[in-house]
């Protein structure tokens, strides 16, 4: 028999729900929620690990990220002025810079700063292997930067420094007061995303070596789930998970709006 | 609205379906536990493998002379441990397989629970904090803890450590032993032997406390340029870890231990590994 095209879809949609459905209720039969609340939700792990979790592993995570971040930033400005700047050497040396690090992945960069270059030139950043490890992540997100800054100032319409030179201003005058402002507000939404992913990236420190104060969140999990009260769960996995959560989240929300009220102003 | 009640028909008979399939399912895994768990003989088949027919094993590699890349071996990996866990396998007539993982999961259980493996080898020494999470066989290793400084530094002993960066392996015993006893020491945590190696070549730290074989190893591998000053003798003892309530299998894994040690295999394992000129070599009776 027939359908209408309009039964045809609702018949459609009818069977996606009765899948959708079959789905969620195979799932909630098949999962053994004693064993998930055990191993994932153990109270005494979030009660008994709190302090260090959020005084010592979350804080030091936001502050690696912070510090990251602003060296970052300042030699992704200084790599994308070498980028533009009139003399080709300078260009070469930021693009191969740029290609370099976007090229390899933060976990090696970190493993040559923090262990590879003290042994090579007898030279140890400060701060031990943790100010290495924060140099090395500035190095990566550096060159991150250098491109989205780039983007940015591409994005400032030409018009906008032709005028400001044709009303006898300098080109680094130009730059600084008309073309750089304007750009830095088209980047904020993705400097924030580069900033995300910084917080995650801070994880990779554990590798290098942490004394027990300098531990940020996933290298405190690990910890967790070998001893203290929730040792053998993987509980403190989860409870740092939530932290990252709880510092990332709002940040991506904040790139969602600043992106809604950029596309409004436009 | 016929055909869609026929519509509404169909997917609740294809749930009722996908539902007596997941109830067949979890009524099969329960009986296999109940006869894997039920007899105390050691036949291969109740031994509740991850998979049929293959001893797997897991093993935070490198870790020499422990573990090591061995691309001659048939595993694929060689060391003392995991020559021992091959006679094992050997013994029980099952193929051998060894997983590289992190020592974390290890000796936190989480990975024998997820069924990632059937044992761990890897340098493991028996603790009750770590029993309360993993059964272990019979300890078939006497471990000494000790300290590899520069040579030529002014850490002679664990008690001048005060103040200096000592490198240890996070959540090991060396770690344990070091916070119980070298408290006022800045006690930095690495993820393996392979990290700590190069921040004390990198001058990142001032000393490393760890298992002693693997810090007599780091001293070979240095030519002199590091030295091993003080042992610590911590009555610890390897074990091979398996999943709690698994006690077929550390029965059986028990069973070949022993007959390895009658046969005079163990020992000819322990003096490949541990040569009477090795330091180590003073560590087993």
């Amino acid at each position: 028999m027939a359908m209408t095209r309009r039964q045809r879809q609702r018949t459609i949609r009818m069977v996606l729900y009765a899948v959708f459905v079959a789905l969620v209720v195979v799932v909630l039969l098949l999962v053994d929620w004693e064993s998930v609340s055990h191993n994932f939700f153990l109270t005494e792990g979030f009660t008994g690990n709190w302090q260090d979790m959020i005084l010592v592993a979350a804080k030091n995570t936001i502050l690696y990220t912070i510090v990251a971040f602003i060296g970052g930033f300042v030699l992704g400005v200084l790599l994308v002025l070498m980028k533009l700047a009139p003399v080709a050497p300078f260009r070469w040396v930021s693009t191969a810079y740029i290609e370099l690090f976007r090229g390899l992945p933060a976990l090696i960069v970190i493993i040559f700063m923090g262990l590879g270059v003290p042994i090579a030139f007898g030279w140890r950043p400060p701060g031990g292997t943790v100010g290495a490890g924060l140099v090395a992540l500035m190095m990566v997100s550096g060159a991150y930067m250098a491109e989205t800054l780039r983007a940015g100032i591409e994005a400032v319409p030409k018009g906008q420094s032709e005028a400001a030179r044709s009303l006898g201003m300098s080109a680094p005058w130009t730059m600084t007061s008309i073309v750089m402002p304007q750009a830095l507000r088209i980047v904020v939404p993705p400097l924030t995303n580069e900033l995300v992913i910084l917080i995650k990236d801070t994880s990779l420190l554990f590798v290098i070596g942490l004394a027990a104060s300098q531990k940020e969140l996933t290298t405190m999990a690990r910890d967790f789930m070998a001893s203290g009260p929730s040792a053998g769960t993987a509980t403190s996995l989860v409870f740092a998970a939530l932290l990252y959560l709880a510092i990332t989240l709002p940040l991506t929300q904040l790139v969602a709006w600043m992106e809604r009220k950029q596309k409004r102003s436009r | 609205m016929n055909i869609r009640s026929l519509w509404t028909a169909t997917a609740v008979a294809g749930l009722v379906l996908s539902l007596s399939a997941c109830g067949s399912d979890d009524g099969a895994d329960a009986g296999d536990t109940g006869t894997g768990t039920g007899t105390g003989d050691v036949a291969a088949a109740d031994l509740d493998l991850v998979t049929d027919g293959t001893l797997t094993v897991c093993s935070d590699v490198p870790y020499p002379p422990f573990e090591d890349f061995d691309e001659s071996a048939p595993s694929g990996f060689s060391g003392f441990d995991i020559d021992i866990v091959q006679a094992v396998a050997d013994g029980l007539g099952l193929d051998l397989a060894v997983k590289d993982s992190s020592f974390d999961g290890l000796q936190s259980g989480l990975s024998l629970n997820a069924g990632e493996c059937d044992l761990a080898a890897s340098a493991m020494t028996i603790t009750d904090d770590r029993k309360k999470n993993l059964d272990f066989s019979e300890g078939y290793y006497d471990s000494l803890q000790s300290l590899l400084v520069p040579a030529g530094s002014d850490i002679t002993a664990i008690g001048d450590l005060a103040g200096k960066k000592v490198g240890v392996q996070q959540g090991t015993t060396g770690e344990a032993y070091t916070k119980e006893n070298a408290a006022d020491a800045d006690i930095i945590a690495f993820p393996s032997n392979a990290e700590m190696f190069q921040a004390i070549q990198a001058g990142q730290v001032a000393a490393l406390l760890q298992d002693l074989p693997v810090n007599v190893d780091n001293a070979k591998k240095s030519d002199g340029k590091f030295e091993i000053v003080e042992e610590y003798d911590t009555e610890e003892t390897y074990g091979l870890a398996i999943k709690k309530g698994n006690t077929a299998l550390v029965e059986a894994v028990d069973k070949q231990l022993g007959e390895l040690r009658e046969s005079g295999e163990y020992d000819t394992l322990y003096d490949k590994y541990f040569s009477a000129d090795d330091a180590a070599a003073s560590t087993d009776g």
